[in-house]
């Protein structure tokens, strides 16, 4: 495990605490480590390329 | 200019994004240019002049949330934020129109609802096909992205991007 300091929005840190002492996470890190995931999950770097190409396809051989 | 029969849908990051690059103007050449209440907000809060400089044909929307259950539930999984969820609630309303957008996520639910979708790049290539801007010019702006702009995009695929561009139109 690595540990990390950075610094989120209040309002982001009292909606995460306040999903601990709900019970539906175990603590804090948790959630961040959860949040992660997800975000890594759909930010993969070949859909990102694919969008990009798609772009540049459509850029040049659309029909709009 | 002949203007394109195109509407577009605006999330905030190609409008930001274009207004670093000064290519805001890219945008003249579509019908209508759709901002929702968020993304309004958003724009403001980063480029304040953005949104009344120019001849785009903006149309500022209210800020309203689709009740399609399917759309709000991607939306959701996707952990989309506002403005997004109000530009993608806005392209339901106008399903012919395109949507433009930076956000891989907001761009995988847009797909999964079979609306049209792209971002910066795509305006900024396509200008050249519309004749807005001459190929040249375009490879020069596509260069400054990684120092002027907040869109981060891997350096390897840029230069992919001009070389691809070069070829094109053998420059």
């Amino acid at each position: 495990m690595k540990t990390i300091q950075t610094e989120v929005p209040e309002q982001l840190y009292k909606k995460t605490l306040a999903l601990v002492k709900e019970g539906w996470f175990r603590d804090e890190k948790d959630v961040f480590s959860e949040a992660i995931r997800r975000f890594l999950d759909t930010h993969r770097p070949e859909l990102m390329e694919k969008f990009i190409r798609d772009d540049v396809e459509w850029g040049l051989h659309g029909h709009d | 200019m002949t203007k394109s029969a195109l509407k577009i849908v605006c999330d905030s990051g190609p409008i930001i994004h274009l207004d670093e690059l000064n290519c805001l103007h890219l945008l003249e050449d579509f019908q209508e240019v759709l901002i929702p209440d968020a993304v309004q907000k958003e724009i403001k809060r980063y480029r304040p002049l953005s949104l009344s400089k120019l001849n785009v044909p903006f149309v500022f929307s209210p800020g309203n949330i689709s009740d399609n259950a399917r759309l709000i539930t991607l939306c959701r999984v996707f952990s989309l934020d506002v403005g997004e969820i109000e530009a993608l609630s806005l392209m339901e309303k106008n399903p012919q129109a395109l949507l433009l957008t930076d956000d891989a996520s907001a761009r995988m639910v847009a797909e999964q609802m079979g609306f049209k979708v792209h971002g910066t790049i795509g305006i900024l290539v396509r200008s050249i096909r519309r004749g807005q801007t001459e190929a040249k010019e375009v490879l020069g702006v596509l260069k400054e992205i990684p120092s002027k702009t907040t869109l981060h995009i891997k350096r390897s695929l840029l230069d992919e991007i001009v070389i691809k561009i070069k070829k094109e139109f053998d420059l």
